[in-house]
């Protein structure tokens, strides 16, 4: 009896710890989102360049919905508390209206080269910086940046320079490829339901294989982290370095949930800094009430995004309001209690507006609300959630994103952590507000990979 | 008579200390129970509290008189809105989505289109203003009503009511039960006041912080008072529920009877144990088999139901002013995200239908008169902050929360009400329940939908009270 037990143990033991660790990949087939079915003819897979661009019209539109808005006071003294400040939101549309020069903003989104290409049925936009000089007897490496929302493309243009023309003669030189999310400013919108981050995964595999990269690093913030982590999981052969500024536990194991409960008495059994105690005690207002006060888009968009997209695709200024908010409180929790929202501490309103002109011109508030029905609609449980990351990462903790991780809880998942830096200061979206310390940071984790891999 | 010679021989074998200790807790415990029983008795209220909501410094003195006031329209704001509707930048659904992913923009373009060449919002505002309109000012704000006086009023008992409405709804909602309530001639006939919520329509809307239900009812109490009720019934679904148990927990001598179709139950011990054993033996713990058949699963009918709906609340919950600005700019906007209630509220299997089952239960009329009133009087973002004052802080923490009602209470149940709530949950907190009727049919918007069904449980519960 005792033996049959024991052996029993044994194999179930064994039998875990298999399961463990043998390396689960992610698995996509191809789609089809285009209207009606797939065509009989194979792909069309000719690449095309694109250019932003402007008229009279679009612009006169613009001006004439902006002036017919109905403005609504916010009530005395609630600052940003309430949402976008009403008060302050006036000034940010004046400067839109008067000053902004959208003809200027589109010669500065020309300034890289634009490409649209179809995969799956949708035209697939995305820019493509090749860097002008490789010193000799190297190559330049291959990243794709992938953005979140409300982001877009835009918010990596101060970091392109950074990497594919580093002024280091030491710094490695990149060749980026940014693309749009499908349902995001130039990308088409998929047409039918189902389209979820492992399926943007799937298609920026084929299309980078279809630009000719066999390997390559990928970066992400926001959605950006989450396609990037699918884009590691489904073939973790081709990407050979995983760079990502967010990376909230998709599924909190027991390992966070004891260093959750002891950490504050034993932060260091756990490898908590005192920065990471400060960020996440007490944990019921820093973790509970914080998302709770934030997360209300989250929640809408999650479950009816056609409805709350739908007045902000004819009123530029509830557009603005309703993007801007996000730089405003998601760069920094305190400049809710500012009068203007602490917007232009970290950024301009040129760059501002312009990220809020893509989805205005290209009119994807609401397929860009969509993505959160996709991916959260049926809950939190998809099975690319459980699976670990074995691709080597590189972390930057921001000290203001919108959800702090300590190392532990990204190990957790991300099983070859390379590098994990924290981060001197910056929020949510780090590469536009601190593209510097982004550009470091990713020069870092790269070669540090890249001699592991020679050796 | 064993038993007590030995008790009594117990006792009397102890000795004087203990004798004492014994006498001393048994008075005790009967104090301490004579003390609680009275105190179940006790009719309790909640404070009055006070407050000022205009804009800048509270003056001296207020006017406190009433003034009619009639809607009113002109061909330019008629012309603002069509111009509008003529800008506005439609995405297409997702190929079969129905109305799951929020109002379908398919059949949003049809009823657009209603709204554009057919509606007549002159031939409507005639409607609304067929009941007679005032205005006074209350707490530093303008606060809207309507009071309809019974044309029969010999050998009759007129008693007066206040109706109030909810989210997204409107004094309009109660229009077609108003003649039911006010016009018959079999004894009983009511005089109704129906205001908007400050902030609402025609309500002038706060300008400071802080303008909760707590506040909404003590301004509709005064509102009473100075119409010269002393003692009134109340009505209410939505917010309008939330307002008037309020006012009744406020002024319990006022109130003579409050009428709900909608009820918020305490989560609570009693409330989880029923949960568990309810599938399985209801009766033990209060539940009919109308109960089971509508709470459970509970899981998927309540809490992942609760989920999927309540985007919209949590998003005004906390940022109203973002979510409004929009809302306020866009007419289609502002009816996409109206109507998609008034569909999925009334059954929310509507969101399997792709035109969203939307007029089955309403005129598209009704419908946009409504979306209008929100409209044109801008009123979009301050009824939507009306959610983050409630939920500020936490809700089951506030003082109406804890403290019971004690006025004679009717509720109403629909089947299609976004959650059941049985009669043993509601007495938790409504200690005089003296009508609980579940409906045959009918959703959120019971006064809309279902007047004659309303109105008919409605009188049956008053003429209970008045031991008619």
């Amino acid at each position: 009896m005792f033996t049959e037990l024991l052996v029993c143990l044994v194999i179930g033991g064994l039998i875990f710890l298999v399961q463990r660790s043998r390396k689960q990949v992610l698995i996509a087939e191809d789609g089809w989102w285009g209207p009606g079915a797939p065509p009989d003819e194979g792909e069309d897979v000719t690449i095309l360049p694109f250019q932003v661009s402007t008229s009279d019209k679009e612009l006169e539109d613009l001006y004439m919905r902006i002036d017919q808005t109905r403005p609504v006071p916010s009530l005395e003294d609630s600052q940003f508390s309430y949402g976008f400040n009403s008060q302050y939101l006036q000034k940010v549309v004046s400067y839109w209206r008067h000053d902004f020069d959208w003809r200027g903003q589109v010669d500065k989104l020309n300034q890289y080269p634009h490409f649209k290409t179809n995969i799956e049925g949708i035209n697939i936009h995305y820019l493509h910086m090749k860097p002008k000089n490789v010193p000799a007897g190297s190559i330049a490496i291959p990243l794709i940046m992938i953005h979140g929302w409300p982001g877009s493309f835009y918010e990596f243009y101060g970091l392109i320079p950074l990497l594919t023309e580093p002024t280091d003669p030491h710094d490695l030189v990149f060749e980026v490829v940014c693309p749009s999310i499908p349902g995001y400013g130039f990308s088409e919108a998929p047409q039918k339901k189902g389209f979820d981050s492992v399926c943007a995964a799937h298609i920026f595999h084929k299309l980078m294989q279809r630009l000719g990269f066999e390997q390559f690093y990928a970066h992400g913030g926001d959605w950006g982290w989450l396609v990037t982590t699918n884009m590691a999981q489904l073939k973790p052969k081709t990407v050979r370095g995983l760079h990502v500024n967010f990376a909230p536990p998709s599924k909190p194991g027991l390992p966070i949930a004891l260093s959750i409960m002891l950490g504050r008495r034993f932060p260091k059994l756990f490898g908590f800094t005192e920065v990471d105690v400060q960020r996440l005690y007490p944990c019921m207002d820093k973790l509970v009430v914080e998302s709770i006060k934030e997360s209300g888009y989250m929640h809408i968009q999650a479950t009816k995004p056609d409805t709350v997209g739908r007045g902000l695709n004819d009123s530029p200024v509830g557009l603005a309001a309703y993007v801007l908010e996000k730089f405003s409180t998601w760069t920094s929790r305190d400049f809710r209690n500012l009068e203007d929202g602490g917007l232009t501490r970290k950024f301009s309103l040129d760059d501002l507006l312009t990220n809020v002109m893509i989805y205005w011109t290209s009119g994807c508030i609401v397929s860009s609300m969509r993505f959160y029905k996709e991916n959260f609609g049926k809950g939190l449980d998809a099975p690319h959630s459980k699976m670990p990351v074995f691709v080597p990462t590189g972390f930057a903790c921001f000290p203001n994103e919108l959800m702090h991780t300590p190392k532990l809880w990204v190990k957790q998942k991300y099983r070859e952590l390379v590098t994990f830096t924290a981060m001197a200061r910056g929020g949510h979206f780090a590469a536009m507000e601190e593209p510097q310390l982004m550009a470091e940071d990713i020069q870092k984790f790269v070669k540090l990979v890249e001699k592991k891999k020679q050796q | 008579m064993e038993r007590l010679q030995v008790l009594k021989g117990t006792f009397c074998s102890l000795d004087a200390f203990q004798k004492q200790l014994l006498i001393g807790s048994a008075v005790a415990a009967g104090g301490i129970l004579a003390y609680m029983v009275q105190k179940r008795r006790q009719v309790r209220s909640i404070p009055l509290g006070e407050g000022w909501w205009g804009a800048g410094e509270k003056p001296l003195s207020e006017d406190d008189k009433i003034y009619p006031f009639k809607v009113q329209t002109s061909d330019e704001e008629i012309e603002d809105l069509h111009e509008r509707i003529d800008r506005t930048r439609y995405a297409d659904p997702l190929e079969d989505s129905c109305f799951l992913y929020g109002f379908n923009s398919t059949h949003l373009k049809k009823v657009v289109s209603y709204w554009r060449h057919t509606f007549d919002w002159k031939k409507q505002v005639e409607v609304l203003n067929k009941y007679p309109h005032f205005k006074t000012k209350i707490e530093g704000l303008d606060v809207h009503f309507i009071h309809v006086r019974p044309p029969h009023r010999d050998n009759q008992k007129v008693l007066p009511l206040m109706l109030v409405h909810g989210w997204p709804g409107s004094f309009y909602e109660f229009y077609k039960m108003m003649p039911l309530l006010t016009e018959n001639q079999d004894g009983l006939v009511f005089e109704v006041i129906c205001p908007s919520i400050p902030g609402y329509g025609f309500s002038e809307a706060s300008h400071k912080q802080g303008f909760n239900s707590l506040a909404a009812a003590r301004i509709f109490l005064t509102l009473m008072e100075r119409l010269g009720f002393s003692q009134f019934y109340l009505q209410g679904g939505d917010w309008g529920s939330l307002i008037t148990t309020n006012m009744a927990q406020m002024k319990p001598q006022c109130v003579k009877g409050l009428h709900l179709n909608m009820c918020m139950s305490n989560k609570g011990f009693k409330v989880m144990l029923s949960l568990i054993i309810g599938p399985y033996l209801p009766f033990l713990v209060g539940l009919s088999r109308e109960d089971v058949d509508r709470l459970f699963p509970f899981f998927e009918k309540n809490v992942w139901e609760m989920l999927q709906e309540s985007g919209y609340l949590h998003i005004q919950a906390t940022k109203p002013d973002t979510a409004g600005c929009g809302a306020n700019d866009s007419p289609v906007g502002l009816a996409a995200y109206i109507l998609e209630k008034f569909s999925t509220w009334t059954d929310n299997r509507n969101r399997d239908l792709a035109d969203g089952g939307l007029e089955r239960k309403f005129s598209l009329d009704d419908l946009l008169t409504n979306v209008m009133i929100y409209w044109t009087t801008g009123s979009i973002v301050s009824s939507m902050r009306f959610y983050k004052e409630n939920f500020k802080e936490n809700l089951n923490n506030r003082v109406d929360a804890k403290t019971g009602i004690f006025v004679p209470t009717g509720l109403a149940a629909f089947p299609n009400e976004l959650f059941h709530c049985p009669k043993s949950w509601a007495q938790i907190r409504y200690r005089n329940i003296q009508s609980y009727n579940y409906m045959p049919r009918g959703g959120h918007f019971a006064a809309f939908e279902e007047p004659q069904l309303l109105a008919n449980d409605f009188v049956q519960f008053v003429k209970k009270v008045e031991k008619f």
